[in-house]
């Protein structure tokens, strides 16, 4: 009796525990069905830096998922459970993943999840991860470098600035162009004939804008002392408002505000081409001896460009815009190149602001050359050479300077 | 209906085209056409999409659009020279919130990823097989290394054009010009796109001429 | 003869010219199309008129700037006419757009930013009816939007154009479920930054007026990361750049462009980054995009005249630096 209640004792353990491997299946396995392990150690959590709506689930793959063409896994299933609902397929994903993203999924509502491998006839499911749901972070430290660059950069502006504040001289290199603004306002008072002046087709929240309106200060008291005729047409309402402002201001200061009217800077219209082609009728009509087309410009620059050569007016340009400096290029007298212009306007006003400003930005492009030169000599010799050091050198920087 | 909007799109082409020729009446009116209704094609886009679309529709939902209504409000008070100093805050915050919000996307685009992107091998042996893939690459590479590199030193300010430095600017300038004539060049292709659009509507569209 | 009397002639000689080929139009003339022979014969005389204007200057007889306008206007409008066509070589950032396309399964959003007016139509239309139909024929859904006011009536004018194509009737598109217009929509780049977040709380209603959430197409569409692929038609500002640095580098968004020829050299530092999956630029682009997808339309069309106009232009570079050597010459020999 004793021998035979062992006997089945030991039948039925060695039944149980074959049927724990896999709990999906019955005591007496379907031999048609391809069976395989489940992936384990899934994990939920939420995914870093991002508006509270991805959740991150990694696991590790089923011990039957094998690199070839008789791979028994087909693929993972992810089931998402929301609030403890019930479960929701949500992706079906090739076989060798152990990642997947959640997305579109919503804040303060809690999400588990398990994964199931597939083979061909059978799923075999994970354990239920913990609840989890997403968050969001008050910081992005994947952008520190972003930040420490950015920091070193406005800090050296800030340093300049006070610097020049403080009354002490910071050297700006000779710009080319700018001689040539007292002699092309000489010209038109000699000639008799206007200045145009046009800032471009920008509103006042655009930095050339700004620095047009800046060297603007500059040849409205030049104009004021010799009472040249000046004309500005503008296409932005504000800039209209700034620009009167800055040439009243140079007109009171040369002591002559009776000189100054409204009617040197009238606006035209916003749109684009309707402006130019305003403006080329005044160039064609009032014949202006030169003409200044300073800031920010489209498909408009040659166009006005051309038609203030072919009236013969000396023609300074300038604007950071590097598709329009071609044409000012070719068809003005000067130009101003991209980040002149905004050096022109800081050496112009010899503003502490702007000079402080400009100074900063060459602490940025110091760190950029350096970073170039280290990280291409780095790659360069690493490659060449093999060696481990340098290209680990270059593989840092190119992660310094990473921001996705 | 068709026909004299086909002929007025005509007349006011051809007007514009005759500047070519010389200054006209026929360009002056049409001139004053396209300023009077592009000024005031703005007016009611800004009007209906700007301030009834976004401020008048959206107000009771989205509190924070008073702000914005009392910030648009006060730039008005320029109209009025003794109280005009008020407006100078909503510029203020116009000029102060994109620059804010610029310095970080140009850090990030224009600074981080270039320099990111101009670190590169002058050579390499994974830089394909062959002579031919290899070389391509090389000097792909050392363009993009020289031209940055004294592209840069150009455009530093704090230091005069002098010596070897000198020659480096003199080799950005070049690199610079380049560019220039590059962009030139597909500018020149970008206008002829224009032309070629406008006379296939004249020959096309008005006269019937082609396909 | 005086000036005011030739211009009056010509101004009659034209009239006359508009009038009998309008009338012409109506009663259903045909087409005018030039025979192989006949498109060469009017290359050799471009090509001989050019020899003379080389001749002329060469003797010193500089010519007019609106002898160069009408060789501009003649170089453009003459190809119009030829039924000769240009060989278009597809360009590797054409392809990448292509290929990534045509990878992505039926049902994937695409979402098409408008951000150009009529003026760079004739440029970056052809893009859109070419990439539109590209969507539509691999049953891709179509978000429409534009940061331009005159964007989303240019989609319209594409919409019209595509679906009446008979390959995309036979697919039965619904308004709403296969594609959508959400419009314009004020703002510039913060537009884009607020689109990051939410799409509705920038785009209320569609350019019809229907509620965002009454649209099956969008209603389950919260911000980028549920868009898988992303085209931008950019004529300028707001546009591709504001796009890079705002839906690409911050929120991860797969971002191809048509640009502009203008804007195209100040986007391929993006391509050369990766933050651009590709680039159309200028009508070349289109031209290389309708070969590369086998849809024939305005962009190859054009670019028979864009090569001569660009041939014209070198002539002339050329013609000019021959007058600016030979008056330098001059004068050095009275020297």
């Amino acid at each position: 009796m004793k021998f035979i209640l062992s006997l089945f004792s030991i039948i039925f353990l060695f039944v149980n525990i074959s049927s724990q491997d896999n709990p999906e299946s019955f005591p007496f396995v379907d031999s048609s069905k391809i069976t395989i392990a489940p992936p384990t150690s899934v994990i939920a959590e939420d995914f870093k830096y991002d508006n509270a709506e991805k959740l991150s689930i990694t696991w590790i793959p089923s011990i039957d998922d094998q690199i070839g063409d008789n791979n028994k896994v087909k693929g993972y299933k992810i089931y998402r459970i929301t609030d403890g609902g019930q479960p929701e397929l949500i992706a079906e994903i090739l076989p060798g993943s152990n990642n997947y993203l959640d997305e579109g999924l919503e804040e303060n509502i809690w999400y588990s999840y398990f994964v199931s491998s597939i083979s061909d006839n059978f799923e075999a499911r994970s354990n239920t991860t913990e609840s989890v749901t997403p968050k969001r972070e008050w910081l992005n430290f994947d952008l520190k470098f972003l930040f420490l660059i950015a920091l070193i950069i406005s800090s050296s502006v800030i340093y300049y600035i006070r610097h020049a504040s403080k009354g002490k001289k910071l050297f700006v290199r000779k710009i080319a162009g700018l001689e040539a603004v007292d002699d092309a306002i000489g010209r038109a008072t000699e000639m008799g004939r206007p200045i145009l002046f046009i800032p471009g087709i920008h509103d006042m929240d655009d930095v050339q804008t700004l620095a047009a309106i800046t060297i603007l200060g500059n040849v409205a008291r030049q104009i004021a002392d010799y009472d040249t005729k000046i004309r500005m047409p503008v296409s932005r309402s504000l800039v209209m408002t700034a620009a009167r402002e800055t040439i009243k201001a140079a007109y009171q200061t040369a002591g002559r505000p009776d000189a100054y009217s409204d009617d040197m800077v009238n606006y035209i219209t916003d749109e684009q081409f309707g402006y130019v082609a305003a403006v080329d009728g005044i160039m064609v009509r009032e014949k202006p001896a030169t003409i200044f087309l300073l800031g920010a410009f489209f498909a408009e620059s040659l166009i006005l460009a051309e038609t203030g050569n072919s009236i013969g007016a000396i023609q300074i340009a300038g604007t950071a815009r590097p598709a329009q400096l071609p044409f000012f290029i070719a068809a003005c007298d000067f130009t101003l190149i991209g980040e002149e212009l905004f050096a022109a306007s800081a050496y112009l006003s010899g503003e502490p602001k702007m000079l402080g400003s400009l100074k900063g930005q060459d602490i940025g492009k110091g760190i950029a050359m350096a970073a170039i030169v280290v990280g291409v000599l780095s790659a360069t010799f690493g490659e060449i050479w093999d060696v481990q050091f340098l290209l680990d050198i270059k593989q840092y920087l190119l992660q310094f300077f990473t921001v996705r | 209906m068709e026909h004299f909007a086909l002929w007025v799109a005509a007349f006011l082409t051809l007007g514009i085209i005759s500047f070519l020729y010389k200054d006209n009446p026929w360009y002056k009116v049409t001139e004053a056409i396209f300023v009077g209704i592009s000024a005031g094609y703005w007016v009611v886009v800004l009007f209906w999409d700007n301030f009834y679309g976004k401020f008048w529709v959206g107000k009771d939902n989205d509190s924070m659009l008073y702000v914005g209504g009392l910030l648009g409000l006060l730039m008005l008070m320029r109209l009025i020279p003794k109280i005009g100093w008020i407006s100078r805050w909503p510029l203020a915050f116009i000029v102060g919130a994109t620059s804010g919000l610029w310095m970080m996307n140009y850090f990030a685009s224009n600074i981080m990823v270039q320099i990111q992107g101009t670190i590169v091998p002058l050579f390499s042996a994974n830089f394909g097989e062959g002579m031919n893939a290899g070389y391509s690459t090389v000097i792909g590479n050392l363009v993009i290394f020289i031209g940055t590199f004294t592209g840069l030193v150009y455009f530093f300010f704090s230091k005069e054009h002098k010596g070897v430095y000198g020659v480096g600017a003199r080799v950005g300038i070049f690199f610079l010009m380049i560019t220039f004539g590059a962009a030139f060049g597909y500018t020149v292709m970008s206008r002829m796109s224009l032309l070629i659009g406008r006379l296939d509507f004249l020959f096309g569209d008005w006269l019937g001429m082609i396909k | 003869m005086s000036t005011r009397i030739k211009e009056i002639i010509s101004m009659v000689i034209i009239t006359a010219f508009v009038v009998v080929f309008y009338f012409g139009k109506i009663n259903g003339w045909e087409s005018i199309e030039f025979s192989a022979t006949v498109s060469y014969i009017c290359i050799l005389l471009l090509l001989l008129a050019l020899l003379w204007v080389l001749v002329l200057t060469l003797r010193g007889q500089l010519i007019g700037r609106r002898v160069v306008f009408l060789f501009v206007g003649i170089s453009v409008t003459i190809p119009l006419f030829m039924s000769l066509e240009q060989k278009i070589n597809v360009s590797p950032e054409v392809r990448s757009i292509y290929d990534t396309v045509i990878a992505l399964p039926p049902g994937s959003r695409v979402l098409v930013s408008f951000d150009f007016d009529p003026p760079t139509a004739p440029e970056l239309q052809p893009m859109a009816e070419t990439f539109l139909q590209l969507c539509f024929e691999r049953d891709l859904k179509v978000i429409i939007m534009g940061l331009w006011p005159q964007g989303p009536q240019q989609a319209n004018l594409a919409l019209e154009k595509v679906l009446d194509l008979d390959v995309i009737k036979e697919k039965n598109l619904q308004y709403g479920i296969d594609y959508v217009n959400l419009g314009f929509q004020t703002g510039n780049e913060f537009v884009i930054q607020r689109m990051g977040s939410s799409f509705k709380s920038m785009f209320n209603t569609d350019y019809r007026g229907t509620p965002y959430d009454d649209i099956p197409l969008v209603k389950n569409i919260k911000n980028f990361s549920n868009i898988d692929y992303s085209f931008n038609l950019s004529a300028g500002f707001p546009g591709t750049i504001e796009w890079v640095q705002i839906a690409v580098d911050r929120y991860g968004l797969l971002l191809s462009t048509g640009s502009t020829a203008v804007q195209a050299p100040q986007v391929y530092p993006y391509l050369n980054a990766g933050q651009l999956n590709g680039i159309l630029g200028g009508m070349n682009g289109a031209a290389e995009f309708e070969k590369v997808t086998g849809f024939k339309g305005k962009g190859t069309k054009y670019m028979l005249s864009q090569s001569f106009s660009h041939i014209i232009v070198i002539a002339f570079i050329f013609i000019g630096n021959v007058a600016f050597f030979r008056s330098g010459r001059k004068s050095l020999l009275k020297r």
